[in-house]
């Protein structure tokens, strides 16, 4: 009996401290996300003077102002458009490549695999002037196509990498059934790995997704029209060298992060399957 | 779930098509006669009203564009001189080497015979030590035909800001700011009984200790011993230097530094003081626009740090805040150089000044400008700037000497302990480059 108790009293209090640890965790994460909204309802003023989390008056005008000043119209469908362009084309030259990679055997396949990888450890900063002269030759700076081009390519090396850790340990015997149905080797990679590799895909989607979603720099040194341009570009209108309209630009980052917060949500459970249990298939 | 997709589907596929009418390069150039890059997200608004004036005014048509943060910039700027796509007019950040390079590889227009045309018209208009940025003096380091190549749009000054207010309810006059360094010594002595915040400044972020550092050795030994100091002839163990150390240590027992000072960033500082949570300041005249924003009523003045000895001038940090340079390349060299002698002009300057709270380059502007900005202004007689001594004192002991100071100042260190190590690296760099 006492034993029993011991053990009971054993679990609650572990319980308990997973529960204080997780909740600490989430409040960490939550509350930047707070703060943002809250800064992006006050004033200028208010930000450095009143620190509460609910302002005393609300100024929803932020929003209108940051929109309309950002020019956040354009810049966000652009940034719906190379977001979603540039992921597909990740999914698709990277899946086919890491099944590549995981199944046919051809000479110095190893060696290209390596030299993918080899691309993960090049920073991009490092590659922008080369980039831009390339661009350039190739009549493509200045084009949307010129920048999906390039950020598909800064997004493989990773998703190549999972995918084929993934394939690498899906079971062959799949695929020979597949084989016997008399599907072809493109029709086994649709039909069997594909769908397989949902929770690895998911991955893939919110890694390349958030990426491009955040990034800004690649962008302003290929374009030059504003029209262009991603909406990330457009929320540094607010950043000064010294000075920076923080209502503005938390309305604008608070804009900027529900697309974003959006697809997590939609893709939430694949996500946790494609952590917990990637190298489970079949 | 299919049909969710499906519509997802043809958005994108609609936005695709959208898109596609932008997949052709857009050359906003082509309309604009004159094309200018700049980083300036704060003067954004004032230059495009300048653009319209300009364009009522002359018909010419001139396309500000905005790429900011000034880093992103830096490195569009470099890409774009690599693959000959630089505009009519831009800025080059960074130091003076970098500005050099540009000018070696034939992409900045030299703009001395432009400056001197009409008795030297152009020249006289700006503040020298303005200039003086943009110029390289004969027999320079960089090994760049002297001559002027780049016009200064704005300047600015560093200087010391004390807060009425706060300098009322401590007892002193208001109108009355310290002229010597042992006033600034008794001050700190009242804070530290009143239990209230000295100077905030960012010297977490070393530059500003080293900025103040050096006002403090050209006001103690006189400009030719610091450059004697940074050519090797003169050891930082000398007793004008152990002063200059010995004074962060004064204002630390003092009482007249705020507490947290040797890591707080400027924001943090700008922060205090515009909160009325600090009696004294280092900052730059940026500082103007961003109390305004931080705190309307802010009650404070602007002052040269107060002098130690009487023996030298004090000297602060300025000069040009913002370049222009033109494209030596661009097929439009000469209207870039008639619109950059128009917005340098005495109303075009008074407006940016105004409209941005930064300091006009224009001398003739300064009677046009909001009081604070003149006071800022005034402190270019006082000017100096690294980048215009010709030499330049090694990364690693300028490291040493800003963090000497921060230990000085924690206590973890004496003045001669530092004044040793600082010259010890010193030698070690001078030893590498013989």
């Amino acid at each position: 009996m006492k034993t029993t108790l011991y053990y009971k009293t054993k679990k609650i209090g572990i319980n308990i401290l997973i529960h204080l640890f997780l909740l600490s965790v989430a409040i960490t994460c939550i509350f930047p996300l707070v703060w943002m909204v809250s800064s992006s309802l006050k004033t200028q003023e208010t930000i450095f003077r009143d620190t509460s989390l609910i302002p005393k008056s609300f100024h929803f005008e932020n929003y209108y102002l940051a929109w309309m000043e950002g020019g956040f119209g354009r810049n966000f469908l652009n940034s719906i458009f190379y977001t979603t362009s540039v992921v597909i084309g990740i999914i698709i030259v990277s899946s086919l490549a890491a099944y590549a990679f995981s199944r046919l055997r051809f000479p110095g396949s190893n060696l290209l695999f390596f030299m993918f990888m080899a691309a993960m450890m090049i920073p991009i900063p490092g590659s922008f002037v080369p980039l831009y002269v390339l661009l350039n030759k190739l009549h493509l700076r200045n084009t949307a196509l010129g920048y999906i081009l390039c950020m598909i390519n800064v997004g493989l090396s990773t998703s190549i990498f999972l995918l084929k850790t993934f394939f690498d340990k899906m079971p062959k015997e799949l695929e020979d059934a597949a084989r016997i149905d008399g599907c072809s080797k493109l029709g086994i990679w649709w039909h069997v790995a594909l769908p397989l590799a949902k929770p690895v895909l998911a991955v893939v989607v919110i890694f390349n997704a958030l990426n491009v979603w955040n990034e800004y720099v690649l962008a302003l040194i290929i374009f030059d029209s504003k029209p262009l341009m991603p909406l990330q570009v457009a929320l540094t209108t607010f950043q000064g060298e010294f000075i920076t309209r923080y209502p503005l630009l938390m309305a604008g980052l608070t804009i900027t992060a529900l697309p974003i917060i959006l697809v997590y949500l939609l893709m939430q459970k694949y996500i946790v399957k494609g952590v917990t249990q990637g190298a489970v298939v079949g | 779930m299919k049909w969710f997709l499906r519509s997802i589907g043809l958005a994108l596929l609609s936005l695709f098509f959208i898109n596609l009418s932008g997949c052709a390069p857009q050359t906003s150039g082509k309309t604009a006669n004159i094309t200018v890059w700049h980083w300036m997200t704060d003067r954004e608004p004032a230059f495009q009203e300048l653009s319209k004036r300009y364009a009522a005014k002359t018909g010419m048509k001139v396309n500000f564009e905005l790429y900011a943060p000034s880093d992103a910039y830096t490195q569009k700027v470099r890409a774009a001189a690599q693959g000959g796509n630089l505009p009519d007019i831009f800025g080059v950040l960074g130091e003076k080497r970098d500005f050099s390079s540009f000018v070696k590889a034939g992409h900045i227009l030299e703009l001395t015979p432009y400056m001197e045309e009409e008795g030297s018209a152009w020249k006289n208009k700006f503040f020298p030590k303005a200039l003086a940025v943009n110029e390289f003096i004969p027999e320079n380091t960089y090994t760049v035909k002297p001559g002027i190549y780049g016009v200064p749009i704005d300047i600015m000054t560093i200087q010391m800001l004390y807060n009425k207010d706060l300098f009322k309810e401590l007892g002193f006059n208001p109108q009355k700011p310290p002229a010597t360094f042992g006033e600034l010594l008794d001050i700190g002595k009242k804070i530290k009984e009143k239990n209230m915040q000295g100077l905030v400044s960012g010297w977490g972020e070393v530059w500003m200790i080293d900025c103040f550092a050096n006002n403090y050795a050209f006001n103690i030994m006189g400009q030719d011993k610091v450059l004697a100091t940074i050519k090797g002839e003169v050891p930082y163990t000398d007793p004008d230097w152990v002063k200059v150390f010995t004074l962060f240590k004064e204002l630390q027992d003092s009482g007249f530094l705020a507490n947290g000072l040797v890591t707080m960033v400027n924001k943090t500082a700008e922060q205090l003081f515009a909160n009325d949570k600090a009696v004294f300041a280092f900052n730059g005249s940026w500082c103007v626009n961003v109390y305004k924003g931080m705190n309307p009523k802010l009650n404070y003045w602007a002052i040269l740090p107060p002098q130690v000895s009487d023996k030298f001038p004090m000297s602060i940090w300025g000069g040009a805040g913002s370049s222009f340079m033109v494209n030596a390349r661009s097929k439009n060299k000469e209207e870039a150089v008639k619109f950059l002698k128009w917005l340098t002009d005495a109303d075009q300057q008074a407006f940016l000044s105004e409209a941005t709270q930064n300091l006009p380059a224009n001398k003739d502007s300064v009677g046009k400008i909001p009081h604070i900005l003149a006071q800022f202004a005034k402190g270019m007689d006082f000017a100096t700037h690294p980048s215009i001594w010709g030499i330049s004192e090694f990364s690693p002991v300028i490291e040493a000497f800003d963090k000497g100071i921060q230990s000085i100042i924690i206590g973890e260190k004496t003045p001669e302990q530092v004044a040793q190590e600082v010259q010890k690296i010193k030698e070690r760099e001078l030893a590498k480059k013989r």
